[in-house]
């Protein structure tokens, strides 16, 4: 999978450093300064790299946890994110990462230890306070864990803090973690979501819907809560009649019980990201519905959105409360 | 010689001496077209050209910009720099790809993109740059005179992933160097061309992709023809030609041109259909 292992000389001789190391046998490892070498130069193209994405384990030596952007949060608590990695396994066509970054590069952060530490300080100045902490912004972690052993490391750590909450945004069908952990109370497994057909064509590389929705069964029947995120929607020709159906299969094989929350979110980057989308897949239906607005926002038209979201969340209360919905973005 | 030709394909060698271009030379039937200030090579039909940039990192770096303006080369050429090195721990005649380049006299060090080595087998290794021949070969890798400052001007004026240094060990600590000469050289590249060439395919086949990428949708040209659109009303035409296409595959966007449109009413047009 990876031939190729960048480390920073500060961290390759630390323990999580040569624990990731030691899994890829056939790479080889090129020590670096510091990440930026690799990961930042300019002229870099996205779509190449990831025919063969390297592996670079860095330290990060800063803003170890941000506020979640207005809006992306579960209602009124105290949002943070943190992302102890930068880039995915899978493919999505529309993901921002590939806008984002001039580099397909994995990059790990590897000193765990430090988010820890400023997730306590958080938690410290008001205990009684909840709050929420995502992962999965800018990697999927559970995809990720066979290499990071991040999750495994951060469920046990969460279990001490239970007025915070811990999501885990995932497409991965990986549940060797949910197996090995007793469930987590204030933990929530969130998966991304599409019609099938749609994830077919966007979701590269990641498992399939239904494979996704034969995980999630098994993850909540393990007592594991739940959160469904169809973020984004997705507009398309038939696309009431494929959500409609999606949200059909899902509540056929997963108890509302076990649903934490359900969140919806609208496709919409920034110009400048779109028009490199727009490069990498100049045939994309789904990206020919899209506008830009006044704000230098690329979504479709409002009335589309509201379209969309005020049919999905109707579709959705069929299976589940309404308190549970959230919007995103 | 390479039998992957595409439009746009293009090819640019930096290489120090004649001895080491030979066998490229004839491989790619490149014919001299300029003896000064270096002396440069370029393939008839397609667009490979060679420049011979004599010893060390300043001629490296002199030949390779002559070459750029003189070829005419974009931001999709391919940028290859190939010659003969030292090592203390790769034996003589082995071909390496650099993965990493040192140099004593910077402090940043360059990493040429892990998507140029997949999958063609060929050894991988450091480079050290020095500005004086070496003997002594105190680190592992492999040791040069050109490498780190091709590479430094080559990434700027190309996509980062292509731009490749290949180097064949030519000696190793207690060699004579008085007896690698034209032939000893021509003779490690000649055994070396087939590797050689698998990792131009590789290249050339990053080339195409982002050729592809960037290449203008159907009909972009012949409506920027017709009508006079402001460099920011390119890219929203450009956005919109490209949206259409998907969108709309059996519908011409010519015929929504009138004869006494605007381009603000052009683009109108095209954005007012693309929201149905």
């Amino acid at each position: 999978m990876v031939d190729t292992i960048y480390a920073e000389d500060e961290i390759i001789g630390t323990k999580k450093a040569q624990e990731i190391i030691s899994k890829f046998r056939h790479a080889k490892v090129i020590s670096i300064k510091r990440f930026g070498e690799v990961f930042n130069p300019s002229n870099q193209n996205f779509r190449i790299q990831k025919i063969n994405p390297a592996l670079i384990l860095a330290r990060k030596q800063k803003g170890f946890v941000l506020n979640a952007p207005e809006g992306f949060g579960i209602r009124d608590q105290d949002n943070y994110y943190f992302s102890h990695m930068y880039n995915c396994l899978y493919d999505c066509s529309y993901c921002f990462l590939q806008g984002m970054y001039n580099s397909a590069n994995y990059l790990v952060f590897v000193n765990f230890d430090d988010y820890k530490n400023e997730i306590e300080k958080i938690i410290g100045k008001d205990k009684e306070k909840e709050m929420t902490f995502f992962t999965g912004y800018d990697c999927d972690s559970l995809a990720m864990e066979p290499i990071t052993n991040f999750l495994s490391d951060f469920i046990p750590f969460f279990r001490r803090y239970k007025n915070a909450l811990f999501e885990i945004r995932t497409k991965s069908i990986n549940n060797t973690v949910f197996r090995k952990h007793d469930a987590l109370t204030n933990c929530i497994v969130a998966y991304s979501l599409m019609p099938e057909t749609l994830a077919q064509t966007l979701d590269k590389k990641a498992p399939s819907v239904s494979a996704r929705i034969k995980n999630i069964k098994y993850i909540a029947n393990k007592g594991w809560r739940i959160g469904l995120r169809f973020d984004p929607l997705i507009y398309c020709n038939n696309w009431k009649a494929q959500y409609s159906e999606l949200f059909a299969n899902i509540f056929k094989e997963i108890k509302e019980e076990s649903i934490h929350s359900v969140s919806l979110g609208s496709l919409r980057f920034p110009k400048s990201f779109f028009n490199k989308l727009l490069q990498y897949y100049p045939n994309s239906e789904e990206f020919s519905f899209l506008r830009s607005n006044d704000k230098g926002i690329i979504s479709y038209d409002q009335s589309i959105e509201n379209e969309m979201n005020e049919y999905c969340r109707l579709e959705l209360m069929k299976y589940s409360d309404a308190r549970k919905f959230f919007s995103c973005g | 010689m390479t039998n992957q030709n595409f439009e746009g394909m293009s090819v640019r060698w930096v290489i120090a001496l004649k001895a080491e271009a030979e066998e490229i030379i004839k491989n790619y039937a490149l014919e001299r077209v300029a003896t000064k200030p270096f002396q440069v090579y370029k393939n008839r039909d397609i667009d490979i050209w060679l420049v011979l940039s004599g010893i060390g990192q300043i001629n490296a770096v002199a030949a390779t910009t002559y070459l750029y303006v003189k070829s005419d080369a974009s931001d999709n050429t391919i940028w290859m720099n190939l010659g003969i090195v030292g090592s203390r721990n790769f034996k003589v005649g082995e071909l390496v790809q650099i993965d990493k380049i040192t140099s004593n006299d910077f402090p940043d060090n360059h990493y040429p993109s892990p998507a140029t080595f997949k999958n063609n087998n060929v050894e991988r290794s450091n480079l050290i740059t020095v500005n004086k021949p070496e003997a002594l070969f105190e680190n592992d890798g492999v040791y040069d005179m050109e490498g780190y400052a091709f590479f430094s001007f080559a990434k700027k004026i190309a996509s980062y992933e292509l731009v490749s240094v290949l180097k064949i060990i030519s000696d190793i600590p207690g060699t004579d160097i008085s007896k690698i000469d034209k032939i000893a050289v021509e003779r490690l590249v000649l055994k070396k061309m087939p590797l050689i060439e698998k990792v131009l395919e590789n290249l050339l086949s990053l080339q195409e992709i982002l050729l592809l990428q960037q290449r203008n949708p159907n009909y972009f040209d012949e409506i920027c023809q017709q009508r006079k659109f402001s460099f920011s009303q390119k890219v929203t035409l450009k956005k919109y030609l490209t949206q259409w296409q998907s969108r709309f595959p059996m519908r011409n966007p010519l015929s929504e041109i009138e004869k006494k449109m605007t381009t603000s009413q052009i683009l109108k047009r095209f954005s007012d259909n693309l929201l149905r």
